[in-house]
Formats: structure tokens, sequence, C-alpha cells
């Protein structure tokens, strides 16, 4: 998430880094240029006076219409594998209230959908909808589908020690020919 | 333990069952599950531990005895039984503490958490961050300029030790009442309260009721 | 970009399942220790700069005074980002010792940088020397009980081994009935499993 580009306008003139902003020609960047920068780096500028920080386009109206007119299906992963982390360390940077509701709306709407397909979908349609998921609500519907998996492993009973899943999954290949000794 | 100097009969058991809640078995599983939802780590039940210890020696005693004489299988499995499970519950509530422990030791020992600790498990902290001192030490730091080489902070322009890890306070617990709270204030600026009713379920803050657990009116689950 | 490298280190880290270790990556750890002794050469000649012109680090705000805070930022992000992936293998690293025990199969101990490798000896140690001030081994009863004894069934030949006061022969494939505690550590490095007929 703090690797998430985000466009600033440089306020102050910036010596010896001009790898920052390409359309340079010389190691500096000057005063009102305009660059994409990691957030990391743009939100510790800006609170050192040095940066102003444009509204993310993921937060933009043409997202925000999009998202009133059908929430489930926008591919926010596209736009932001970050979506809500983003837009809540947005908010106190760029001065724009409103993005804190429509954060709520467009989670608070895809919601019930993740955790009713994370219980109801069947793996292979599952492959059609979770790369429209942010990094975040992936995260639920892992969340949703590993309890509901040890739910079912309670109910039915079974082993409970295991290998520890770290030495690899692959069994000795030698197959037991013999029936296995008393 | 006054129960500790008496042979166990058949008849404590019942009598455990009346007294319910307040069995060390009980409080164990209590200690348990209060450090198992807890973010950070709690204070050590010192008297508790010991005691439970002394009474795991004890049914080992008795269940060896009853081997030696012969008595039925069936009483000796559900004695051996009651046996696990107290030792389980021990092992994990020690397993538990050192879990904390590795995971937050540079902040254990900077805050008043260290008193927390058991003289024991205070040398396995102590032991455990000079292990990741010089671990961190020799793969990073030593090989970053100077001004950039303290493991607390970033550089040697932050003010405070910014680069400890600390638990998440303000994690969601799902908690049991004890007794009547009444009303409680869940932040500092009292727009939330709630009225804490005896043996009612909530899920709340861990940070907001800290308090409430760490003097034992509300159990986590 | 500045601190991209950095944040590739921790990519890999986010991409491995939870609790799994991938290879150290010497080559990138040692290019983003290579970047923070650049940005720090970067820093000290801006600074220097500013000290032949007279100029007060702490109060002017220069364009030369912005560069250098760019490079002490992105040296300091690429040192949290160090730190945090030789942190975070730490943990799994030291998680081990509850998974599998004392001795690391070579898969593992392949994928472990030297001072890693001391760092799970010497803090295995640590809990060896914690459970022996308390006289209690921690390692087994590690989920809640069911029955004291289970049946297994040896999945590679262990050979004689003593478990409390039994001796027993523990060869591929048979099936044994043995006490809970004493069969754990061998299903969690892969050489029992538990079999429920």
């Amino acid at each position: 998430m703090e690797e998430e580009p985000m466009s600033v306008v440089f306020q102050v003139g910036a010596n010896g880094v001009g790898l920052l902003d390409p359309g340079s020609e010389t190691n500096n960047v000057e005063k009102g240029a305009k660059v994409d920068l990691p957030f990391w780096l743009a939100h510790d500028l800006y609170l050192r006076q040095a940066t102003s920080i444009n509204v993310p386009a993921c937060f933009n109206q043409k997202t925000r219409k999009e998202i009133q007119a059908d929430a489930a299906c926008v591919d926010l992963r596209m736009r932001c594998p970050y979506f809500y982390e983003l837009g809540c360390k947005t908010v106190p940077l760029v001065g724009d209230k409103s993005i804190g509701s429509f954060l709520l709306q467009a989670f608070s709407s895809r919601y019930k959908e993740v955790l009713s397909k994370s219980h109801s979908t069947p793996t292979t349609t599952a492959s059609k909808f979770l790369p429209r998921l942010t990094k975040e609500e992936t995260q639920l519907f892992e969340a949703a589908q590993s309890s509901m998996a040890s739910f079912k492993k309670w109910r039915v009973g079974g082993s409970r020690l295991e290998k520890a899943s770290i030495l690899g999954k692959k069994r000795k290949t030698t197959l037991p020919i013999d029936p296995p000794s008393p | 333990m006054a129960s500790g100097s008496e042979p166990w009969s058949s008849g404590v058991a019942e009598e455990d069952a009346l007294i319910g809640e307040t069995t060390d078995v009980e409080l164990l599983k209590r200690a348990w599950r209060n450090e198992k939802a807890a973010p950070e780590i709690l204070q050590f039940q010192a008297a508790l531990v010991l005691r439970a210890r002394e009474q795991i020696q004890l049914l080992e005693g008795t269940v060896e005895e009853f081997v030696g004489n012969g008595v039925d299988d069936l009483a000796v499995s559900l004695y051996q039984m009651d046996l696990d499970r107290t030792q389980f519950l021990l092992r994990s509530y020690l397993r538990l503490r050192l879990q904390k422990i590795e995971k937050y030791m540079i902040h254990i020992s900077k805050t008043n958490l260290w008193n927390r600790l058991s003289e024991q498990e205070q040398n396995f902290a102590k032991r455990c961050t000079d292990i990741m001192e010089k671990h961190l030490e020799q793969s990073v730091l030593s090989r970053l300029p100077f001004g950039y080489q303290s493991i607390l902070k970033q550089s040697i322009s932050s003010e405070e030790d910014d680069m400890v890890p600390e638990p998440q306070l303000d994690t969601f617990v799902f908690c049991k009442t004890r007794g009547d709270v009444g009303a409680f204030q869940l932040d500092d600026t009292g727009d939330e309260m709630v009225d804490l009713v005896a043996d009612d379920l909530y899920v709340l803050r861990y940070k907001s009721i800290k308090g409430l657990v760490e003097n034992g009116q509300i159990d986590l689950v | 970009m500045y601190g991209r490298r950095a944040s590739q280190l921790l990519g890999e880290l986010a991409a491995a399942e939870t609790g799994q270790l991938t290879v150290y990556n010497s080559d990138t750890f040692d290019q983003v220790i290579k970047e923070c002794n650049e940005h720090n050469v970067q820093l000290q000649s801006l600074f220097r700069k500013m000290e032949e012109q007279n100029l007060d680090i702490q109060t002017t705000r220069n364009e030369d005074y912005f560069g250098a805070v760019i490079h002490h930022l992105s040296l300091a992000r690429n040192k949290r980002c160090l730190m945090a992936y030789m942190y975070n293998r730490a943990e799994t690293i030291q998680s081990l010792r509850w998974k599998i025990g004392k001795k690391l199969p070579q898969e593992i101990q392949e994928k472990l940088s030297f001072s890693e490798g001391e760092y799970f000896k010497n803090h295995s140690a640590a809990i060896d020397s914690y459970m022996s001030e308390l006289d209690l081994d921690l390692t087994v009863d590690m989920i809640p009980p069911k029955d004291p004894y289970i049946q297994i069934r040896v999945l590679d030949d262990i050979g004689e081994v003593s478990l409390g006061d039994l001796e027993i022969s523990l060869t591929r494939h048979s099936v044994h009935f043995l006490r809970r505690t004493d069969a754990e550590q061998f299903i969690s490095q892969g050489l029992m499993e538990e079999f429920l007929g």
C-alpha cells in the first residue's frame, strides 16, 4: 500500500533527486513540477509542506457514479488494490471529507456480496469474481471461507494432529506394495 | 491449595462441580482464555500456576498408584483424561505468553508490562531480545550508514522510538461480563456509553475494556 | 523509483502463504543496502554544499535541503523495508521451533541466511532454557486433548525409540497405539500420521 502512486505537485524545488521527475533534464526537480511519487514519500513530503497532493483517480466522480450504480460489479482492484486503506490515509492529505462516506458506502454495499459469495461460490466460478476485489476484500473473502472450512472440519471430526504445513505437502513417492504390517 | 494435601477420592470430583468457578482448573481456564484473546500480555498468574502444577503432580501420583493397584481401566483413563486436560491448559497458557513475548519483546521490556512477567519469562525475554538484536545488527544495521543504525529508531532525527512493534490495543474482542458493571464509557470523549449487564456477551474494543479485564470484572472469550 | 527494490523484498514475503518461508534473497537485499549507502552519499554531499555556503541546516529550506530530505526519507524507507523483511522472517523462523522442533530439515536450512541459521539455534536454546528452568516441556500438547492414546501409522523407518519406560520399534507402515504426547512431534515432523482406521 505504501507504494501506491500519488500524483503530487512540488511546492519547492529539490536538488539531486532528478530521478523522481522523468520530465526533468537536470538532476533536479523544479518547483511546480507534477510527478507521481509512492505514497510513503508523497506523505512525508506533504507533512514538510514540500508537496501538495491531488486526489487519486480511484476516488473521482466517475468511480463514485459507477459504485452508486452497481457497487459489486466494479473492478476496484484494477483501480487500486488497497482502495480502502489508501482512501483512509488520503483524506487528511487532500482535505476532501466526502471520500470517507464514499468508502463506507462502497464497502457496505460490496461486503454482503463478498460474504455470501464466499460461502456459496464453487472455486471454478470464484475466479471470475475474485479479481475484482481489493486486497482488503480478498482477505475478508478468504477469512469467511476458512472459517466455514474449519467449522465443517470440526463438525465432521477427524484428525487434528497434522504435519507442519511448512514441510511441504508432497509425500514420499514410493507406494506401499505390501499391505501394512500390523 | 488447601485440598492438595487430601487424597483424591471420587467425592472430590462432585464437590468440584458444585464449587464450579472457584476450582483452580476453572481459574486456569479463565486465565488461559483471557490470555488467548487479549492482544497484550496480562499479569502472570504465579500462585495459580504453582497450584496447578502441584495438582498435576498429585494427579500423576494418583494415576500411577491406580495402575499399580489394578484399579479398573475406565477409572484410570478418566483420571488420565482429567490430568491431560489440566496439563494442556497449563502448557498452552505458558506457551501463549512466550509467544507474546517473542512478538513484542522490545515493547514489553521498555514499558511497565515488564512487571507482568514471571522471573523465568523475564530471563527468556532478555535472552530473546539479545538474540534478535544481534541478528538484526549483523544482518542489517551494521551495514547501514552512521545515524541509521538504531534498532529502535529509523534514524537519529527521530524523536521517539518509531521502529518497535507494539500490540494493537484497539482490536475488537469478544467478552463476557461476570457481574453488573453498569454504564460504562467506551472512549475518552464519553460519546459512546454501554450498559454492561451481568453474564452478557459483548464485542468491544480491547482498549476500552482493558481495565475491566485486568481487575477481573470481565472475561474474554 | 526510490525504494522500489526494497518493496520488492516485502512483496516476496507477502506473496508467500502465511507461515511459509521463501529463500533468503541476498542479491536484492545487498542491492538495497547499497542503495542506502548511495542515498547517504548524496545526502552528505548536499549538506556539505550547504555548509560551504554557510547555511544553517536546521533552518534553511532551499532546494538542496529538500533534496537531502528526499534522500533521507528514502534511506529511512529502505531501512524500514529491510528491517521488516528480516524481522518477519525471524518471526517465521522462531515459530518453527514450536512447529517442527530443534532440528530443521535440509530443505528449510537452505532457505536461511547464515545469521538466520544462528538466530534459530540461539532462539531455540532460549526456549529450551526457559523450559528447563520450569522443568516442563511446552512443545507437546499443542492441541486440546481428547484421548490420552491415539492410533498412529508410521510413515518412515524411525527405528528403535524409547518412549517413557517402553522400548518400541517404529518401522514403516506399522500401526501403533501410543500416548498422544509421544506421537505429537513425530506427526508434526511428517514421520507418522494419525490412523483413523
